[in-house]
């Protein structure tokens, strides 16, 4: 048979029986809708929890730090201390999935000065060949700053850039925001005391840094003055050399210890291993990505609960098309014989059948899709009280988020699926049509 | 015409019914030549039928050889036979066998569909073999809508419309009055005349078996004589042939009776009391 002519018989087969051939499209239709509605809910689930997790920051980041606070069993919190220093920071740096490492240091004891005004700001004292890899955001210029290009310059965060210098004159309080491009800036050491006999140490910033404001506005970089660890070390250790003889001494062993340890994941799905395997060294770790974990599991089962209703809707409807095909053939058994009696090869019956089954998938799966898109756009605009009461306890539902997201490949998967679906559960059928024999068939009435 | 395009050698079927082995066909050989009418006369469970079956390939042989333009269609693929129906045989069958979904036209179509044949030759094809038996004005109706001595000329358009070499005839008229009947036996053998046909045909009506040049009797699965018919001679068992069978329509009544051999006419005229009465039932029966 030609294929033309398959598709013509096919199709007036299918019209033959109208009201049996549209209760079995809608059956497929039904099944697609459920299918296309439950995995488009589990993805717009998914997305608006990650949205809003991402607006917390970065899902790939785990620090180490060398003091951590535990809940006890009794509601206490206590603190344990581990030594963080460059062994540590090797060991970590070899973990397979860890893209950047870096030691951080907080040094709360430095102070900005401009002429008789004096500031402070949350040194962050890292790697900065690191930087990039960590999220933060661009310099005003769009560049990024690393190791060589930080040899003398202290980066600010879009707060720290605004925060005011104050003077005490000894009657009141006079304030002055900083122009960096204009005032003289200096950072100076205040750890321990000065040492008379010695000269202050001072750092004079020649050069400032501008780091562009993040799309929060109120992330950790935007509060944060940025310098080289290897900068810090140089200016640290000449700081160290002013002091008193104990001070000294003490000032230069803290140069070894790292306050924390951040390590960035090259992928979101590797946090927890690697968190693993800072663990199997000895160290304690946190991440967000350890709280949001559970909460991600959640959503992942009810992602999949949801796509197995899809599911089991999808498999009534191949029964159903399998049924309707079992009955055509037994209607069709006297013109199955017919046809063979008359010359059909076996291979067209077969065909034929196949296609019926598969136009019925087809058609039901196109239908669905279509009936999919205004159910999930009903969603998105009317369902967003139902869907608040089922992410509570989870995770607030971020803003302008969507319930229902059918991302491009759904269709043509759907399509794809319908199809198949009625290719499959018409095969059986079809098989069973082709082992008619010809002369049982005609003395069937 | 010695030329044999059917040859039958020896051939049996044995149904397995419980413990009981029924010998339907039992040890038969004949042949048929090109272009002859060949009828296989039989009281009904003779086995006449199972041995066109056979010959058909719709049935297996159990032993034996059946050869179809030398070829075995007992070994033959189940593809193979596919397209060997296609090219060489055309069927005829007592309860017609049409489509009820189809109508006449497309239901002569059929076979060359599966053979293949593009739409606008095909319903040229369809078209003219429609109106060479008669139901050029009924091409659009459903089997339905018919007569049962139309029904059967849609058949018999359909076995002749990819002109097959040879044409199987199941109890062709056992469905259709006597009048009918005359006319569909006329249109079978005039159609196989015009392009040297082979007609094998089933049947138990010793007066049917008239028709053929060749009447094999069949018996309790075997072959009790063969009879060659004369159809040149005095003529006491010749069919009319003076009339087309384009000119014969299923209202032209008394014509066709009138037109019965000299023989029948006793019994014939019996029939046609009660033609009216029969003909009302395969309408309702269809």
């Amino acid at each position: 048979m030609r294929i033309f002519d398959l598709i013509r018989m096919g199709l007036r087969n299918l019209t033959r029986r109208k009201a049996r051939t549209l209760l079995t499209v809608i059956g497929v239709i039904i099944g697609t809708v459920s299918i296309v509605v439950m995995i488009s809910v589990g993805i717009g689930m998914n997305e608006s929890f990650e949205a809003s997790v991402m607006e917390n920051g970065s899902m790939t980041i785990i620090n180490v730090s060398s003091e951590n606070w535990e809940e006890n069993e009794d509601g206490q919190w206590t603190s344990t201390t581990q030594k963080l220093d460059g062994e540590a920071l090797e060991k970590i740096r070899a973990i397979e999935h860890v893209k950047g490492v870096t030691p951080i240091i907080n040094n709360w004891s430095m102070g900005l000065f401009s002429g008789k005004y004096q500031g402070w700001g949350n040194f962050m004292i890292m790697d900065m060949d690191c930087y990039e890899d960590f999220g933060y955001p661009a310099l005003e210029d769009g560049t990024y700053p690393n190791k060589e290009t930080s040899k003398d310059t202290v980066y600010f965060g879009a707060q720290a850039q605004q925060n005011e210098f104050y003077y005490w004159d000894g009657r009141r309080s006079k304030t002055k925001t900083i122009d960096f491009d204009r005032d003289k800036v200096e950072i100076k050491f205040q750890e321990y005391q000065i040492n008379p006999r010695k000269k202050e140490y001072t750092i004079k910033l020649k050069n400032i840094g501008k780091i562009a404001q993040s799309p929060s506005g109120y992330s950790e970089a935007d509060w944060s003055i940025f310098m080289d660890i290897d900068m810090y070390k140089e200016h640290y250790t000449k700081y160290a050399n002013t002091l008193k003889i104990d001070d000294r001494k003490k000032a230069l062993a803290s140069l070894e210890k790292y306050e924390r340890i951040m390590i960035n994941v090259d992928n979101m799905n590797y946090v927890s291993d690697v968190q693993d395997e800072i663990e199997k060294m000895g160290y304690k770790s946190t991440s967000d990505m350890q709280y949001i974990e559970p909460m991600k599991e959640t959503a992942e089962m009810l992602e999949l609960v949801l796509g197995a209703i899809g599911a089991v809707a999808m498999l009534v409807s191949a029964i159903n098309i399998a049924n309707t095909m079992i009955m055509s053939i037994y209607e069709r058994t006297k013109e199955i014989g017919i046809m063979k009696v008359l010359g059909c090869k076996v291979g067209d019956v077969r065909k034929l059948f196949l296609f019926e089954a598969g136009i019925i998938g087809l058609i039901g799966g196109i239908v669905g899709i279509g009936l999919s898109y205004v159910a999930s756009w009903a969603l998105n605009t009317y369902g967003g009280q139902i869907f608040e009461s089922l992410m509570s306890g989870s995770l607030g539902v971020a803003e302008g988020s969507q319930f229902s997201v059918i991302p491009f490949w759904l269709p043509f998967f759907a399509a794809f699926f319908g199809m198949s679906v009625g290719v499959l559960s018409g095969f059986f059928p079809a098989l069973r049509a082709t082992k008619i024999s010809a002369i049982e068939a005609m003395k069937s009435e | 015409m010695s030329e044999p395009i059917i040859e039958v050698k020896n051939a049996k079927k044995i149904y397995k019914m419980g413990k009981e082995r029924i010998r339907a066909v039992d040890g038969v050989s004949f042949t048929v030549d090109k272009g002859e009418f060949c009828c296989l006369l039989g009281t009904s469970g003779s086995g006449k039928s199972t041995l066109l079956n056979l010959m058909a390939g719709i049935e297996k042989l159990t032993s034996g050889q059946i050869l179809i333009k030398g070829e075995s269609i007992g070994g033959m693929s189940e593809n193979k036979l596919s397209k060997f129906r296609q090219e060489n045989l055309g069927f005829v069958f007592q309860s017609y066998n049409l489509i009820g979904s189809m109508t006449a036209l497309e239901n002569v179509e059929l076979p060359l569909v599966f053979k293949r044949v593009r739409g606008g030759k095909r319903k040229k094809m369809a078209r003219r073999i429609l109106k060479q038996v008669g139901l050029g004005g009924r091409m659009r109706h459903k089997p339905k809508e018919m007569s049962g001595g139309q029904q059967q000329r849609v058949g018999i358009a359909r076995a002749f419309v990819s002109k097959p070499d040879i044409v199987f005839a199941d109890e062709p008229t056992g469905n259709l009055d006597s009048h009918t009947t005359i006319e569909v036996m006329e249109l079978i053998k005039s159609m196989a005349e015009k392009n040297n046909q082979t007609i094998v045909m089933v049947t138990h009506d010793r007066k049917l078996s008239e028709y053929a040049d060749k009447i094999i009797h069949i018996l309790d699965g075997k072959i009790e004589s063969v009879e060659i018919v004369d159809h040149t001679g005095a003529g006491n068992a010749s069919p009319p042939e003076e009339k087309s069978p384009l000119e014969v329509q299923s209202d032209d009544l008394s014509t066709a009776v009138e037109q019965t051999p000299q023989d029948n006419t006793e019994e014939s005229k019996g029939i046609e009391e009660s033609t009216e009465v029969r003909e009302e039932e395969t309408h309702e029966t269809n």
